[in-house]
């Protein structure tokens, strides 16, 4: 037997660690003794800052401000309410995706990983140390009890992991219906708030109604009137009940932020899916529109087009339609990212290698099934990176809608500095909690992406 | 196998037995300025295995690749199992189901499983429930041999592991014909054997075959006929044992006398 060589000893001390990482020789050595003070300074400046000098009073006084704006304060139970809606939607979600990957795991005799409570706090730990920080201003119990209640309510959500395997669907379909009653709760049933439920409950419907016995064509039949049917039954409800509410063009604060930051996500995306696939498209005029579309849109500032949404949309709306200012803001911002969406997708699209085509096609599926079942899904897969990149870009540019006079998050500030009070003072102190609140978000959705890519490596 | 003139090629032993299951005619085909196909006639009878051989760049791939319509000819008929391949997307379709392909470089789907890359097509095209194709996936895997690996994704398998369940993929369709693209050309040589072997036993068990391949003993053990290519011609057509040991052409015996 020919001998072995020892490993290398490990330097896995205290000592050690400080040898081999910040004196490892000379010139290190000299740049760790020359920034060590250095950044020493820096924390204890920090620290200055936010423990001893930082005049906090000014978010603690504007707390309400800051999360739900101009906002009618005696309206604010129903921002409440629609919290622990979403609170209800989020346990259900959160227990449906883990049976559903419990259910695939067993199927494919891989061992369960079920993920336990204490590890979602510390996935989405940005958000649960911003809640902290958020009841750390509180004046009174008042929001700690309603931190809990909402707890409380999402444990109760995810009692949907008991669904049957074969009613799995529904727990989205609940998730779905949650979202839409807890803006609804704000909103009240006024305007076109009837449209946006009817899509959600279709869509749903469609994605969750399985039909495998059925031939192919009554299948299609079948779920084109289950959906119309769907979408009838919510105009009728909607027509005949009326629930008062705030509208949105009233929203404000963070409240306003997260939602028109959302839907501008969720609007845009499959608007750049379908800008992508048009693009690429063998019919030329759908690829000229499709070209012509991003490249106007990526040739403009989100500003201008901001800008244009307030005075030019009105223009192309038929006689007698109005628009809020909320809702051409969206629009706008829903516009502009489906145009990077679809280079980002478009990107995926080329990296693929034909192969994957040909192989689908020589096994005789169709275009539109090449499409949905090969392509796609390996493409979007390899640009969830970017893909989220753009989402978190977006988020943050709702900032701009502070520029159109609406007070979203950023806007609020000026709102607090217009108090006698606040006058010219604390702007530091301001502008360092809405940065925070931003990151805090920020960083969650590009943590979930990470996960998302993991999780979705499989095999690759 | 009497007396053949030289530049007839298809005569007698030559051509296909039996009723003609794939059949080309005067089957032209260019990319861009380049001829790729030049003048292609060629019969394949149910059951029959033809390999198809020739230097790179002949026009073998392209040759079967326009089998299935993953390459469109230019001019000629194409006719298989009494189809003929134009333009309609539905006749391409139907000709698609009944025609198994395998590829150089696998194509196996990565974001899927074994299992599911050999349910896919049956459930997708022909509408099988889960459990019919799954049943079928196995029969299948099992006859390429790897039927432990079902739970397993394409990236965990060995080259020659995967190249097979192409070939099972294929197969779950029922094709009536079986098209390889040089399925042993991208394998490490110790892999070889296993996927010919599985080749082998499909050519015995009587499945209509067309193999483009560089193997010769392959050639020699199962095919009923060899046609040499160069140039996007068919140059000479014949048995194997005719082929190997008396071929007419000048440029077959060049070919043969690289490569043996």
């Amino acid at each position: 037997m020919t001998a072995v060589a020892a490993p290398p000893r490990s330097t896995n001390t205290a000592l050690g660690w400080v040898k081999t990482r910040l004196f490892p020789n000379a010139t290190s050595g000299i740049v760790t003794v020359l920034l060590f003070p250095l950044i020493v300074y820096l924390a204890y400046r920090v620290f200055l800052f936010v423990v001893v000098n930082g005049r906090w009073e000014v978010v603690r006084r504007n707390l309400t401000l800051f999360m739900q704006g101009t906002f009618p304060r005696d309206q604010q139970w129903r921002i409440l309410v629609q919290i622990l809606f979403l609170a209800f939607a989020a346990g259900v979600g959160t227990a449906t995706a883990s049976a559903a990957a419990a259910d695939r795991a067993r199927e494919a005799g891989i061992p369960v990983d079920r993920q336990r409570p204490i590890e979602i706090l510390r996935r989405f730990w940005p958000v649960v140390l911003l809640v902290l920080i958020l009841l750390y201003f509180a004046n009174t119990v008042n929001p700690w009890l309603f931190v809990l209640g909402a707890l409380a309510v999402s444990l109760l959500g995810t009692t949907a992991r008991f669904l049957p395997t074969r009613l799995r669907h529904l727990g989205w379909l609940l998730v779905a219906l949650s979202i839409i009653a807890g803006f609804q709760v704000v909103s009240g049933t006024t305007g076109r708030s009837w449209l946006a439920a009817a899509v959600v409950v279709s869509i749903g419907i469609w994605l969750s109604v399985r039909l495998e016995r059925l031939a192919p064509l009554p299948r299609l039949a079948f779920k084109t009137a289950l959906v119309a049917l769907a979408a009838a039954v919510v105009f009728g409800i909607y027509t005949f009940v009326t629930v008062p509410g705030v509208g949105w063009d009233r929203w404000s604060g963070l409240h306003l932020t997260l939602w028109v930051s959302a839907l501008a996500i969720i609007l845009s995306f499959p608007l750049g899916l379908l800008l992508a696939l048009a693009r690429r498209s063998t019919l030329p005029a759908l690829r000229v529109l499709a070209t012509g579309y991003i490249e106007l849109i990526r040739g403009v500032p989100l500003i201008t087009l901001l800008f244009m949404g307030q005075f030019i949309l009105g223009f192309m709306l038929p006689a007698g339609a109005t628009l809020s200012s909320i809702s051409r803001a969206i629009a706008a911002m829903t516009l502009f990212t489906a145009a990077y969406v679809a280079e980002i997708v478009r990107g995926g699209l080329q990296a693929l290698p034909y192969g994957q085509t040909e192989a689908a096609q020589a096994v005789g599926l169709s275009p539109g099934k090449t499409m949905r079942l090969i392509i796609l899904p390996q493409a979007l897969r390899a640009v969830i990176p970017a893909m989220v990149g753009q989402f978190i870009s977006i988020f943050k540019d709702s900032s701009l809608l502070f520029i159109l006079a609406i007070n979203e998050f950023l806007g609020v500030r000026s709102l607090v500095h217009a108090q006698t009070d606040f006058r010219g003072i604390a702007h530091a102190e301001t502008l360092v909690f809405v940065a925070l609140v931003y990151w805090a978000f920020a960083y969650s959705m590009s943590r979930e992406s990470q996960r998302l890519e993991r999780r979705l490596r499989v095999g690759l | 196998m009497t007396s053949e003139t030289r530049g007839n090629a298809f005569t007698d032993a030559t051509q296909a037995r039996g009723e003609a299951f794939i059949e080309l005619t005067d089957v032209d085909k260019f990319f861009g300025d380049f001829q790729a196909l030049k003048d292609i006639n060629m019969k394949v009878g149910k059951q029959e295995v033809v390999v198809v051989i020739g230097p790179s760049g002949s026009g073998k791939s392209t040759l079967i690749r326009c089998i299935n319509r993953l390459e469109k000819h230019d001019r000629g008929t194409i006719i298989v199992d009494g189809i003929e391949l134009s333009d309609d997307i539905r006749n391409i379709q139907e000709v698609r189901r009944e025609t198994g392909m395998v590829f150089q470089q696998f194509n196996l789907f990565p974001h899927l499983t074994v299992l599911e890359n050999v349910t896919l097509a049956p459930r997708e095209v022909r509408h099988m429930p889960k459990r019919e194709a799954e049943n079928l996936a196995m029969e299948t895997l099992e006859r390429v041999q790897i039927p432990e690996q079902a739970r397993k994704y394409p990236g965990q398998l060995s080259g020659g592991q995967q190249q097979r369940v192409a070939i099972a993929r294929a197969l779950a369709m029922r094709p009536k014909v079986m098209l390889f693209d040089e399925p042993t050309s991208a394998l490490d040589p110790e892999m070889i054997k296993e996927v010919l072997d599985v080749m082998v036993e499909l050519a015995q068990g009587g499945m209509t075959m067309i193999v483009v391949t560089h193997e010769m003993g392959f050639a020699r053990a199962v095919a009923n006929r060899v046609v040499f290519m160069s140039d996007g011609q068919i140059v000479e057509v014949g048995t194997p044992e005719h082929f190997f040991t008396d071929p007419r052409e000048d440029r077959t015996k060049l070919f043969l006398s690289q490569i043996l």
